[in-house]
């Protein structure tokens, strides 16, 4: 069954008005459970794509089909509501919220969907130790090391059980030994709760672990 | 959770914030006292001006207060009298002579206001028995006469001197006698101690030749609040021969000067709350434009524009309460001991005595007031947040993410 779909898509940004044509034309399929990493050199619009397929952007032109139902006729408030229920992001950067502690990330989306704080709290602990990091708990993220930040944040994303997790370039502030542990600890979570990842990175350490790849150049698909 | 955050990203920047609140408190504390002290100068000016010689209502020959001759005196006054000795909301009252003259010294002379009283009967309705700062209150001496600092200045007296006062008869006539100065008195009203003077309402009866004739009724009620009752009810008692007037009707420029003077204040409070929302809409904009990744991650995983809005709003909020709430604390521990102490403001004594105020301003706290002002602030640092608060919510996820 194909979670997510594009027809057709495009992305065209103005750069100091000149147009950046940084997506052109792509029909992808991508089905639940899938491992899918999107690969390519700087500019290929990995990034690009990934933002357009998680309803962070909108294209210029073409469809983008997420459960069959079309992203690009929605409105902010609806794709919010599809990001809160069914996606989780990874980002290169962590972008964990500085105030509040990794426990509190962590519950953070389960309270924006009205879960109550001990059943959130109750439920974000038990995740923290299968991911074994359970004793950050209470830190903050300046206290804690990059990789243990972009485990914090592949709870958060995980945590309510969404269809599908976006992962721009996860592994590239983390050194070898800390993305392996953290790939591992992904493709553990697509194993077990039959989570979709779709990561976009130039790591050939990420690349080793797609199921499927997809090679970008020059906004279109060079290689599947 | 929502709280927490809002709470913790106050205190990002602590010194922003800090600065932010200070000026909630300070703006706070400004109306805290500023309306205290407008409450007490006002509240002073109406005090004095009711218990120099205004009292609450005054009762008259109809037409009196608008042509103040001797021969407009009061048609029948044991009818007053028996009315109001038969009011239970009547606490006092004093029968009063009163006529325009002259008083002169053996070095000068002035325009005069002369009172003819019964010095017991006055002392139960006007503080001018407690205003004497040389000599004697009034007795019922015949010769008897006390005057004003101002107006002993001007003619050159002091107690023991003789004066000469002067007013026109019923007949038309100058009458005229020797009085000798038992006491001078002074009141927060230098106007009033240049131009009043008390005599025994048997001498001015005598010396205008009127008889036993009164002009003018000064009552204090039991219950200040309650002056229009008892002013609708004395009308109807004392029918149309007779002007039953309240301190509203006689007062009708001091009147319209403390409604003018009330709402000057709340210009003033609105200029203060202005200022701060300029503050805090630059505070919050910093605030917001420190955090546009964080907007950008917040919509990522699914937080509503409403939830974000909401978000920076309660920030803002909450520096309201705390300000209000340290503003609270800081503006009434200044001013209560103050409302006891009162603020010496004799460095403008010359302006403050010619309103009829005093040197010493006692500061008044009106609940209503602080309530108000309470929840001012907290509006203010709320209408100071919708601005930055909708530049949050108009940021495209995608840019606030990748934004540097």
């Amino acid at each position: 069954m194909d979670i997510l779909k594009t027809e057709k898509l495009e992305k065209t940004y103005q750069d100091n008005g000149v147009p950046v044509h940084a997506i052109k034309g792509i029909d992808l399929k991508i089905e639940k459970g899938e491992f899918l990493v999107i690969a390519g050199p700087s500019g290929s619009g990995k990034t690009t794509l990934l933002n357009l397929l998680g309803a962070l952007d909108k294209p210029t032109n073409g469809k983008v089909f997420f459960e069959n139902e079309d992203l690009t006729q929605k409105d902010k408030n609806q794709l919010s509501s599809i990001r809160l229920h069914k996606l989780g992001f990874i980002f290169q950067a962590y972008n964990l919220i500085p105030v509040l502690s990794a426990l509190e990330n962590i519950e953070f989306s389960m309270m924006l969907l009205g879960i109550p704080e001990k059943e959130r709290e109750n439920k974000a602990l038990t995740l923290m130790d299968e991911l074994g990091i359970k004793d950050l708990a209470h830190k903050r993220p300046n206290e804690m090391s990059g990789g243990q930040q972009q485990r914090v944040a592949v709870a958060r994303a995980i945590i309510n059980n969404p269809t599908v997790v976006l992962a721009d370039e996860p592994t590239a502030n983390l050194d070898s030994v800390t993305a392996g542990h953290l790939l591992d600890l992904m493709e553990q979570m697509n194993k077990e709760k039959n989570i979709t990842f779709i990561f976009s990175s130039h790591d050939k350490q990420v690349m080793d672990r797609a199921k499927r790849l997809l090679i970008l150049k020059d906004g279109r698909i060079d290689k599947s | 959770m929502l709280l927490k955050l809002a709470w913790r990203n106050i205190w990002r920047n602590r010194r922003r914030s800090l600065i932010v609140l200070t000026s909630v408190i300070v703006g706070l504390v400004a109306i805290i006292i500023s309306d205290g002290l407008s409450n007490g100068m006002i509240g002073q000016m109406l005090f004095n001006q009711i218990n120099l010689n205004i009292s609450h209502i005054q009762i008259h020959k109809k037409g009196f207060n608008n042509n103040k001759v001797v021969k407009n005196y009061i048609p029948n006054y044991k009818k007053v009298d028996q009315v109001l000795k038969n009011d239970p909301s009547i606490k006092a009252y004093s029968r009063r002579v009163f006529v325009t003259g002259i008083l002169s010294s053996a070095n000068n002379s002035s325009g005069v206001m002369i009172y003819g009283i019964d010095p017991n009967q006055e002392a139960n309705v006007s503080i001018i028995k407690n205003s004497m700062i040389e000599g004697s209150y009034l007795t019922n001496n015949k010769r008897d006469i006390i005057i004003g600092k101002k107006l002993a200045e001007k003619l050159e007296v002091e107690v023991g001197d003789k004066v000469v006062a002067m007013a026109n008869t019923l007949k038309g006539d100058i009458g005229s006698e020797v009085f000798r100065i038992v006491g001078i008195f002074r009141t927060a009203s230098s106007e009033f101690d240049k131009t009043a003077i008390y005599i025994p309402d048997a001498t001015e009866q005598s010396m205008l030749n009127i008889g036993n004739k009164y002009y003018e009724y000064a009552i204090i009620t039991k219950d200040y609040d309650n002056v229009g009752q008892v002013q609708k009810k004395l009308e109807t008692k004392l029918g149309n021969k007779y002007e039953v007037l309240s301190y509203k009707d006689l007062l009708p420029m001091l009147i319209y000067q403390i409604e003018l003077y009330k709402e000057t204040m709340w210009i003033l409070n609105v200029i203060i709350g202005l200022a701060l929302i300029f503050g805090i809409i630059n505070s919050m904009l910093m605030s917001v434009f420190e955090r546009i990744k964080e907007f950008g991650v917040l919509m990522s995983i699914g937080m509503k524009n409403s939830r974000i809005y909401s978000m920076i709003v309660t920030e803002a909020f909450i520096i309201g309460i705390v300000g209000t709430i340290a503003g609270l604390i800081i503006g009434l521990l200044l001013e209560i001991p103050l409302t006891h102490t009162g603020i010496d403001l004799s460095f403008f004594s010359t302006g403050l005595e010619a309103f009829g105020i005093g040197t010493v301003i006692y500061p008044i706290l009106s609940v209503g007031n602080i309530i108000l002002s309470s929840l001012f602030m907290p509006f203010v640092a709320i209408i100071g947040a919708l601005y930055p608060a909708y530049k949050a919510i108009k940021l495209e996820p995608i840019y606030a993410i990748y934004y540097v």
